[in-house]
């Protein structure tokens, strides 16, 4: 590999994009990234009780360029991908340098002097525009990532208006975890709603800081009267908070009005369907749910719970400054979630948790 | 078994939440106490651990709720009452979320029903609040609590002859001046206008100063208050928190506060009301500086009658324990908060009364006596109309037993607030019951 063609170049022209991505599933340290053909793979873990992962498509960078390295025989297996580990902070502050008003910035490292000087110059010279607007959030900006191999580091350089900044990040040698499988052809559970739902019955759910979490759900044909189809559930020391949603389209919920959308887009659910996980595994999704507009959640037989959100990007603006809709790009955040062994948990518990969720 | 059903609109669910947010200020928990009765049927009260301030918002039936449903059966332990106490934490955190309706605008609040299942003989005794939202989302929560007897503050308001009304609005704007650290407000009349000063006194251990002192003073014309009625140069002292957090509870009431007040080391009640809730402050107050003369009391009053009445009229308050008569003046000396002896300040308030030559009847139960049945057990009779912060129950609340000037003053049994209250002779603590002499049979 010569040095003027690098393993890996991707240029983008907004690291606020890529920000929106990372930060969801910014609950870990380190990230794990792959790079392969069709984008950069990034996966955060938190024990192997629950993983996230996130790809930035090829189609999110202006130009996108991995040279993979042909086997020295057309025979031979083609060579693994690289992948490799960097930490995650420092790869987030790097992106967000630029990015001065953004309230959930991670924390910026005080040790260095030269950042308030130039903090203060970029604030100056923006002193007067909106700071939503995409000039200021540093999205006329551009990032260059190259990646040279094993153990090379991952440079990033952004560059703004004649500003530019480089970073070499540290990589390591990735720990190699399989992903926790998910059964998509043997699903117990499938549903589809806007994330903000989701979000507001974990921030519920929260205020008794539970340990973990239980989700009901409920065919339509084993659902009494007025029954919901689906509960989020959990209780603390001071008492049990259940979130309760009734399903599409069911004639005998008595507090939805039909005129209204109902919240579960989709619902299917064959067998009544029980599951506990780690509340601190939900919570580290929020994140993702707040960015997210839209949230399937799935839970297979084997009671892994799969959460896959779909974020909308914001194009990038244009010199114009008129934006299409139809610009709009979206990409898809996975969380998957291991349940906890229950030892109660079987088919017959089924009827018996259905008294409990209809309240 | 249902006990208390009730279902709220969402505005009186934000309505909740705000007052929940006020009591807070007073105290980590509050109470719940409901009866069957019409008027006002839910009194939500809080009370501070040092039980020198005392909060208490009363519901309407008809104006606060959309239906309100108390089953008193003979399973309660206080017949036609059901008392519990919870943490304000658990319920602030049921009632938050409907503050900030902008986060999530789709689930907004339709109803709020309420329910407190109260079976003896089960264990599952919760508060159940169940949040009706649109599109058939329902937030459930099973609250535990706690089945304790709710204690109230007395407050004998034909004793109070004194007392101000102001626009919330206006009195939260002057607030906002108090400086951020002082600890005590003191309210004063003098040549026509009322001086709210709200100071911190200097504390220093040896050479490092541990409080700084600060005064903010405000003064407004009486004539700025819609009623005004006290006397010249007297001192009457409170907390500032928790003037601030009644002033800006006040304030979301949209309505006038009034204060009703005698004389310092008496307490004091701030009240106001609307949208079906009637709100009731008693606070316990001090003269630190009140080093003043009292010999020739004049009065600055908006009121036409020269003469003090000696029922203050223009408050209508019906509420269930105002119009008691007075009773006779427990010692003073176990007063809240107050190193004052008995004996001063009823000579003082004797002097009061004759100077004025009126003729009002607090000055014939100003005994100073020590009557002691006045410290009975007062759940016994809870019409017992003390001008103190008095307690209508043996309240058990643990964390009350720490107050510091409780236990500076009586050592002795710290941990039985209510002997405290009830008896002088704790602190002489318990009477031999049985001679030396008897005793030897058991060892013979």
């Amino acid at each position: 590999m010569a040095n003027s063609q690098p393993l890996f170049t991707a240029v983008s022209s907004s690291a606020r994009q890529l920000i929106l991505l990372l930060r969801c599933i910014s609950f870990a340290k380190k990230v794990q990234v792959r790079i392969s053909l069709d984008g950069l793979h990034f996966t955060t873990d938190q024990g192997s009780v629950m993983e996230a992962f996130v790809v930035l498509e090829k189609a999110l960078f202006t130009s996108y360029t991995y040279n993979h390295p042909a086997p020295p025989s057309s025979q031979d297996d083609p060579l693994p991908q690289p992948v490799f580990e960097v930490s995650l902070s420092s790869l987030l502050e790097t992106l967000s340098i630029f990015s001065l008003y953004d309230p959930a910035t991670i924390k910026r490292p005080s040790g260095d002097p030269s950042f308030d000087a130039f903090g203060a110059h970029r604030l100056h010279r923006h002193a007067g525009f909106d700071p939503f607007s995409a000039r200021s959030l540093g999205m006329t900006g551009t990032c260059t990532f190259t990646y040279d191999g094993d153990g090379s580091p991952l440079r990033i350089h952004m560059a703004e208006s004649g500003v530019t900044t480089s970073c070499d990040l540290t990589t390591y040698e990735a720990a190699s975890t399989d992903p926790i499988p998910f059964r998509r052809d043997a699903l117990a559970l499938k549903t589809i709603m806007r994330s903000t739902y989701l979000l507001d019955a974990i921030v519920e759910l929260a205020s008794l800081t539970p340990t973990e979490l239980t989700i009901n759900a409920f065919p339509q044909s084993r659902r009494q009267h007025g029954t919901s189809a689906l509960s989020i559930s959990a209780s603390g020391a001071l008492g049990s908070v259940s979130v309760s949603f009734s399903a599409p389209s069911s004639p005998s919920n008595g507090a939805a009005t039909t005129a209204d959308p109902p919240i579960l887009e989709t619902f299917q659910c064959h067998n009544s369907t029980r599951a506990r996980f780690s509340f601190s595994a939900l919570q580290a999704a929020q994140r993702a749910m707040g960015a997210a507009t839209k949230v399937s959640l799935r839970i297979d037989e084997a009671g892994v719970l799969s959460l896959q959100f779909l974020v909308e990007i914001e194009p990038v603006s244009n010199a114009g400054g008129a934006l299409s809709i139809g610009n709009e790009k979206v990409a898809f955040v996975d969380f998957r979630v291991v349940s906890l062994v229950d030892d109660e948990y079987a088919e017959e518990e089924d009827s018996g948790g259905s008294s409990t969720a209809d309240d | 078994m249902t006990v208390l059903s009730f279902s709220l609109t969402p505005d009186a669910t934000g309505r909740m939440y705000e007052l929940l947010v006020c009591l807070a200020k007073f105290g980590d928990s509050v109470s719940l106490e409901a009866r069957s009765e019409k008027a006002s049927p839910l009194t939500i009260t809080a009370l501070n651990l040092s039980r020198t301030a005392y909060a208490s918002f009363a519901l309407d039936a008809k104006t606060f709720f959309i239906s309100y449903d108390f089953q008193a059966t003979s399973s309660l332990k206080n017949g036609d009452r059901f008392t519990c106490q919870l943490l304000n934490k658990a319920l602030q955190s049921v009632f938050k979320s409907r503050a900030n309706e902008g986060r999530s605008r789709e689930s907004t609040v339709e109803r709020c029903d309420v329910s407190i299942q109260d079976q003896p003989d089960k264990t599952e005794c919760r508060l159940i609040v169940k949040m009706l939202c649109k599109h058939g989302l329902t937030k459930t929560y099973r609250l535990t609590y706690e089945s304790v007897e709710v204690m109230h503050a007395l407050f004998d308001k034909s004793a109070a002859t004194q007392g101000w009304r102001i626009s919330a609005r206006v009195l939260r704007e002057y607030v906002e001046f108090f400086g951020p650290k002082t600890e005590q407000l003191d309210l004063l009349a003098q040549d026509g206008k009322a001086i709210f000063t709200s100071f911190t006194e200097k504390i220093q251990d040896g050479k490092e100063v541990l409080k700084h002192p600060l005064e903010t003073a405000i003064t407004i014309h009486v004539e700025d208050f819609e009623e005004f009625h006290m006397q010249e140069n007297m001192h009457i002292v409170v907390s500032v928190k928790d003037f601030k957090a009644i002033v800006a509870h006040a304030e979301t009431m949209r309505g006038s506060i009034s204060a009703q007040f005698s004389f310092p080391n008496r307490p004091l009640q701030f009240s106001y009301q609307n949208s079906g809730i009637y709100c009731e402050f008693t606070l316990m107050t001090d003269d630190v500086r009140g080093a003043t003369s009292t010999a020739n009391a004049k009065f600055v009053s908006t009121r036409s009658s020269s003469r003090q009445p000696s029922v203050v009229p223009v408050h209508s308050f019906n509420r269930t324990y105002s119009e008691m008569p007075p009773p006779a003046r427990p010692p003073m000396n176990q007063s809240f908060g107050s190193q004052r002896q008995s004996h001063s300040l009823g000579s003082q308030n004797r002097q009061n009364s004759m100077a004025e030559s009126d003729p009002d009847p607090e000055s014939l139960f100003v005994s100073g006596g020590e009557d002691d049945s006045r410290w009975d057990p007062p759940a016994l009779d809870n019409d017992d109309g003390e001008d103190m912060l008095g307690w209508d129950s043996n309240y058990e609340n643990p964390g009350a037993s720490f107050h510091p000037q409780l236990e500076d003053r009586e050592p002795v049994a710290p941990a039985e607030p209510s002997l405290q209250q009830t008896g002088t002779q704790a602190t002489e603590g318990l009477e031999p019951t049985q001679r030396l002499s008897q005793l030897h049979g058991m060892f013979d």
